[in-house]
């Protein structure tokens, strides 16, 4: 039986008991004064401590093991942080933070018992503690809510420890969408209904995946409830159902309907009704996405010939172009800052995924040709990371891309084709 | 030939015929009509004649039951970035048009693309040439209702490869059981 959302569950097990309010050293000395100034690109050093299990049984062993690897590992690809004891000797580094945690069987039975704590390097001042009871599918889950609170209390940034992508994985005849933790881990199948189903998209409050399918021998628009496991439908117009995108404050979507007789961009609510249509014009109209404001959008139009990104407000009005340089344009998203437009470009025979001011200045492109087709990229909520599908090995992967200082990691492994990934808010 | 005409005939012929026997009539001498006489006639046989053979039905396919390609309905394929019906194209769907009104049946036009490109505008761009490929239809006057559009740009491609000619493979409005 497959399970849907472990953290969901973890919420309802987690016994956190301790106060996360900054701890008073012994002796009455001052509060620790952090410093969230430091700039992204310079990093933090953090010393990782011991995990001590407290008892000889194979279980808390392993537990504590596994906590301190995937803290580590959480720490590390935020891209926040210089992580000792993960290749650089303690002595190398100066480090202003470290991390140690107690594990323990309980007594009366039952999950065990862990307490994580952050403190001041040298001097240990203790800054962050908490408790945790986590059942042995918990274990991971627990070390990505303790390291985004670790990067909280240590940088004053936005950990994506707890984040997940949905894409779409399968071939021919059927594709289904799949989940995956952000670290690879986890992956997990959502649907398994003989058809083609593709391009997710999660609410902002992660509690419902809209994606389009072509159950029922047409295409529409799917909701899944990411806590049941339950799909359902929410649109099948005549013609495209396609490319929805959620509003910043969860309450209604954008999508690609072609009913009107040409794929036309809408605003439509939660439970399928049509706000108002924002374009009209005898061209394509595809691949809406919100700005982070809620106030306009970026989309697709090949009105001018081939496809170009353009952008317009939630009323329709204001349509400006925003890509001059190339022949074709598609797949455009707005940082979560807004500060920074990642979109596909195609030449003639690759893909590439660029990055740019939304005015155009600065622009960047990040997959030279030997990655080959480049596709929907989509951001996560810390505004630098990126997820994007290639199919640089012959068969199409997720990568996840550093903005600030580069940098790709393989996300997805095995034969079949990923496509349309989308990153949890 | 025509009633009317006929009629005419008939009328000169009986006309014909009174004239001549009241020409005929002209002497003085009374005419002398005698009854003619009785003709033997042989005796009649009634012949049952052997019973016809049932008429059969032509052999119809059962439409709604085959995938299209199985009674004659071909796909039609597309230049790159493009969804214009060729001169190729349309001999096809003259074709297709025929059968498609003898069957009366309704399928589903489904627009393909190559894999160059990105997924969302190939399922616009397969759309178009799905549509393209039912306009025509409905002007040699297959019924509108009877032919559904769906498009699935790059993600149902036919041939598996990365060749020009597994691109041009892919190109196309497919005709399927809907």
């Amino acid at each position: 039986m497959t399970r849907i959302l472990r953290w969901a569950v973890l919420g309802f097990a987690l016994a956190m008991s301790a106060a996360s309010a900054p701890a008073l050293a012994q002796g009455g000395r001052a509060e620790v004064k952090i410093d969230h100034t430091a700039k992204a690109v310079l990093k933090t050093d953090l010393r990782m401590g011991d995990f001590r299990a407290l008892s000889g049984d194979k279980e808390v062993q392993e537990t504590a093991a596994k906590l301190r690897a995937v803290v580590a590992n959480d720490l590390l690809l935020s891209g926040l942080f210089r992580v000792g004891g993960a290749g650089f000797k303690p002595e190398e580094l100066p480090f202003s933070w470290t991390i140690d945690a107690t594990v323990e069987a309980t007594a009366g039975g039952g999950p065990v018992t862990v307490n994580l704590n952050l403190l001041t390097w040298p001097d240990r001042q203790l800054v962050l503690t908490k408790r945790y009871r986590p059942g042995t599918e918990q274990v991971r889950t627990t070390a990505h809510h303790f390291a985004d609170e670790v990067v909280r209390a240590a940088v004053g940034g936005e950990g994506i420890a707890l984040t997940r992508m949905a894409f779409s994985r399968g071939a021919g005849n059927r594709r289904d969408i799949f989940v995956v933790d952000y670290d690879g881990e986890g992956l997990l199948r959502l649907t398994a209904n003989r058809t083609l189903n593709l391009c997710p998209d999660w609410s902002p409050d992660g509690t419902r995946l809209a994606f389009t399918s072509y159950r029922g021998g047409q295409q529409g628009l799917y909701f899944l409830e990411t806590a049941t496991g339950q799909v359902k439908q929410i649109l099948a117009m005549e013609g495209l159902n396609l490319g929805a995108d959620w509003s910043p404050d969860g309450k209604e979507l954008l999508i690609s309907l072609s009913k009107g007789g040409d794929p036309e961009i809408y605003r439509i609510t939660p439970e399928g009704k049509i706000i108002k249509r924002l374009t009209v014009s005898p061209a394509i109209e595809i691949s809406p996405s919100w700005a982070p404001n809620g106030r306009e959008l970026v989309f697709t139009s090949d009105s001018s010939g081939t496809p170009q990104l353009y952008m317009i407000d939630r009323e329709g009005a204001g349509k400006r172009r925003v890509t001059f340089e190339g022949k074709y344009n598609d797949s455009a998203a707005l940082s979560p800052s807004g500060e920074w437009l990642v979109y596909a470009t195609r030449e003639d025979v690759v893909t590439q995924i660029i990055v740019m001011r939304p005015g155009g200045e600065e622009r960047r492109v990040v997959t030279d040709v030997s990655w080959r087709n480049c596709e929907d990229p989509s951001w996560a909520p810390d505004g630098r990371h990126l997820v994007f599908a290639s199919d640089r090995t012959g068969v199409s992967k997720l990568y996840v891309y550093d903005v600030v200082e580069g940098g790709f990691r393989q996300l997805t492994f095995g034969n079949d084709p990923d496509i349309t990934p989308a990153w949890s808010h | 030939m025509k009633k009317s005409s006929m009629y005419r005939l008939m009328l000169v012929v009986f006309v014909f015929a009174m004239a001549l026997s009241v020409l005929g009539g002209c002497s003085k001498k009374p005419a002398v009509v005698t009854e003619p006489a009785p003709v033997e006639q042989a005796p009649v046989e009634v012949v049952t004649p052997a019973p016809m053979p049932e008429p059969v039905a032509p052999v119809l396919p059962d439409y709604a039951n085959l995938d299209p390609s199985k009674y004659g309905v071909e796909d039609v394929f597309f230049a790159y970035d493009k969804y214009d019906i060729s001169d190729v194209s349309m001999g096809v769907l003259n074709t297709n048009a025929r059968i498609l009104k003898e069957a009366g049946v309704t399928v589903m036009v489904a627009g393909h693309c190559d894999e160059r490109g990105t997924i969302e505008y190939n399922i616009a761009l397969g759309e178009k040439r799905a549509k393209a490929a039912r306009d025509y239809l409905v002007s040699l006057g297959v019924p509108a209702t009877n032919l559904k559009v769906t498009s699935y740009g790059e993600s149902r491609p036919f041939a598996a490869g990365h060749t020009e000619s597994d691109w041009a493979q892919n190109r196309r409005a497919h005709f399927e059981r809907p």
